[in-house]
């Protein structure tokens, strides 16, 4: 009897506690949604398809296209992946594989650390140290470098002012890569060490272990991990609003200044007055939500299923 | 030569020395020319704990050396030196020689990949690689002979025939391995370090997460195999041992205590602490 008084109180309300936490974030995160799609209505029944499609951006005449953040959001994201991917795989790599002891906990609090850093730090960096040099011996030295009518020509077109697409994506590349460096050293860690001692037990050399046997292992979850890198390059804001030169138009060459739907958001919430271009910055941002949105259920699906094949 | 199980043995009774063994120890010597690997004075360390205390063991050539004793006593430890797996952890050492061959793989020259290569090991819970089951067997092969499609695939049906698995899986070979009951994921694991053909194949209790009948076939495939390769196995169940090995050493507390044919040792036990250990008084 006393057993089953004991928590009879306490039991469902414990219970309750949880769902109505958890309720309520799900209530949040669909108002928001709600909110946003309600919000951005005006612009997209307005402009319809040519929201998407055009690069017309002009606050004098209420007409809105929001081609040139959409395409600079995921070609930021895409080339920062680019970049982080094989430096976080190495990172992780070595952390598990070669490392010594002694250098694991530093290396691997610095890449947490990394993780932690505040994203307007990262952008005034970006700003004030990267850009200039980023100008001055990198974008310059290759536009002097391709013949403008190549296909580099076309890559590298724009203002070697250090601002720009390409600065935008290395500065996301670094904000990333803690997150998927992280990530796959867990997952490598998590592979059962007898399935390492019997791959090295064939004989394998390292590179042949990491090859063969762990990238295969993992190789599921890991793509959910660099899934979770993109959704966060995506929605990125600050660093990005500093460093990419805020232009609503399609980017011309990787060096050319651009725009992304967070950067634009940033940049013009306090000065849209017209309840149109309200209207439009909400429409990108649920168009934001809804890409992030996707990423990161393909990410989960992923994730969710087991290892191996 | 090759068919050495069953030949008399020298014995000798190895005098206790003072400071390395303060058990009563008894050791059968075999001749240098039936020793595939000889551990001698071997210590082992994990960090600044002593594992092992100057064990010094032969493993004969194309016999079965069962390595026995309750648990803690340093026999999978012993077993892990052989192929220097332990060297994949910073803080675990080896001290002493073992040579294989005349040569000691203990020398900081040795080159790992091409040992593990010639001593192959398979492990407590079988590993098969998330991949298919021929890929499984061929794996090892591929990193170090350049076969044709057909040699390679006679060489995977070879290893797969002699580990007794081939009637299983030849009509699902491109399926994956990790779809396999676990004494066939064993067998698996037996035929993917044969098919590279070593000269050792270390079983680190291999049978302990089988069932009976699993067990029974991964020992006839272990008597098979010692036709050209020389097996050590570390096991827990003492039938086991007297059934498939020549030769077997009793370990204790990280000391070789007896060591001579696996008839003599379970008949009639020289030292106390390995009569123990056989009659089930203990361990």
């Amino acid at each position: 009897m006393l057993a089953q008084a004991r928590g009879a109180l306490a039991e469902p309300f414990f219970r309750y506690a949880c769902g109505a936490a958890a309720t309520a974030l799900l209530c949040a995160m669909g108002g928001l949604c709600i909110l946003l799609a309600i919000g951005g209505w005006p612009a997209l029944s307005t402009f319809g398809l040519s929201f998407f499609t055009s690069t017309t951006w002009n606050p004098v005449t209420d007409v809105y296209g929001g081609a040139g953040p959409i395409l600079g959001t995921l070609i930021t994201s895409v080339v920062a992946l680019l970049i982080a991917l094989p430096l976080a795989f190495f990172t992780a790599v070595f952390l598990t594989e070669f490392c010594p002891q002694f250098l694991r906990r530093p290396i691997g609090i610095a890449v947490e650390l990394l993780a932690g850093i505040p994203s307007i730090v990262y952008g005034m960096w970006g700003l004030f140290v990267f850009a200039p040099v980023f100008a001055k011996y990198v974008e310059a030295p290759l536009m002097a470098w391709a013949a403008p009518d190549s296909i580099w020509g076309k890559i590298f077109t724009g203002i070697p002012n250090g601002s720009g697409v390409f600065t935008a994506s290395i500065i996301l590349a670094i904000m990333i890569l803690p997150y998927i460096a992280a990530t796959l050293r867990e997952l490598f860690l998590s592979i059962p060490p007898r399935v390492r001692e019997s791959a090295y037990g064939m004989g394998c050399t390292p590179l042949e272990v990491v090859w063969s046997v762990i990238v295969p292992y993992v190789r599921r979850s890991a793509i959910g991990a660099v899934m979770l890198g993109l959704g966060r390059a995506l929605g990125e804001t600050m660093a990005v609003t500093f460093v990419i030169g805020n232009s609503h138009r399609l980017p011309r060459g990787l060096f050319d200044s651009g725009a992304t739907i967070s950067s634009i958001i940033a940049n013009e919430f306090a000065e849209a007055t017209s309840p149109m271009h309200i209207s439009a910055l909400l429409a990108l941002g649920f168009l934001l939500f809804l890409i992030t949105f996707a990423v990161l259920a393909i990410a989960r699906a992923l994730l969710g299923h087991g290892h191996g094949t | 030569m090759n068919d050495f199980a069953g030949k008399p043995f020298a014995e000798a009774y190895v005098a206790q020395q003072p400071g390395t063994n303060e058990f009563e120890q008894f050791v059968e010597t075999i001749p240098p020319e039936s020793t595939k690997v000889d551990i001698r004075g071997l210590d082992f360390f994990y960090m600044r704990n002593q594992a092992l205390y100057s064990v010094s063991l032969p493993v004969a050539q194309n016999a079965v050396t069962a390595i026995v004793g309750p648990s803690g006593c340093g026999k999978s430890t012993l077993l892990r030196v052989i192929n220097r797996i332990y060297a994949l952890y910073p803080g675990q050492r080896a001290e002493g020689q073992v040579m294989l061959d005349g040569q000691n793989i203990l020398d900081r020259s040795t080159d790992l990949p091409w040992l593990r290569s010639r001593v192959g090991m398979v492990f407590q819970q079988s590993t098969p690689f998330p991949m298919s089951i021929y890929d499984n067997v061929a794996f090892g092969v591929r990193l170090y002979e350049n076969l044709h499609k057909a040699e390679l695939s006679a060489r995977v049906e070879e290893s797969l025939r002699r580990s007794a698995l081939w009637e299983e899986v030849k009509d699902k070979l491109e399926t994956s391995a990790l779809g396999l009951s676990g004494g066939q994921q064993q067998r698996l694991c037996v035929a993917r370090s044969v098919a590279v053909r070593p000269e050792v194949l270390l079983l680190d209790e291999p049978a302990s997460a089988l069932d009976p009948i699993s067990t029974a076939k991964l020992e006839e495939t272990i008597v098979e195999l010692k036709r050209d390769i020389s097996i050590a196995i570390v096991t827990h169940n003492l039938q086991q041992a007297a059934r498939v090995s020549d030769h077997t050493a009793f370990m204790f507390l990280g000391r070789l205590i007896e060591y001579g044919s696996t008839e003599r040792v379970f008949n009639n036990p020289r030292t106390s602490k390995a009569a123990d250990y056989v009659t089930g008084r203990f361990g």
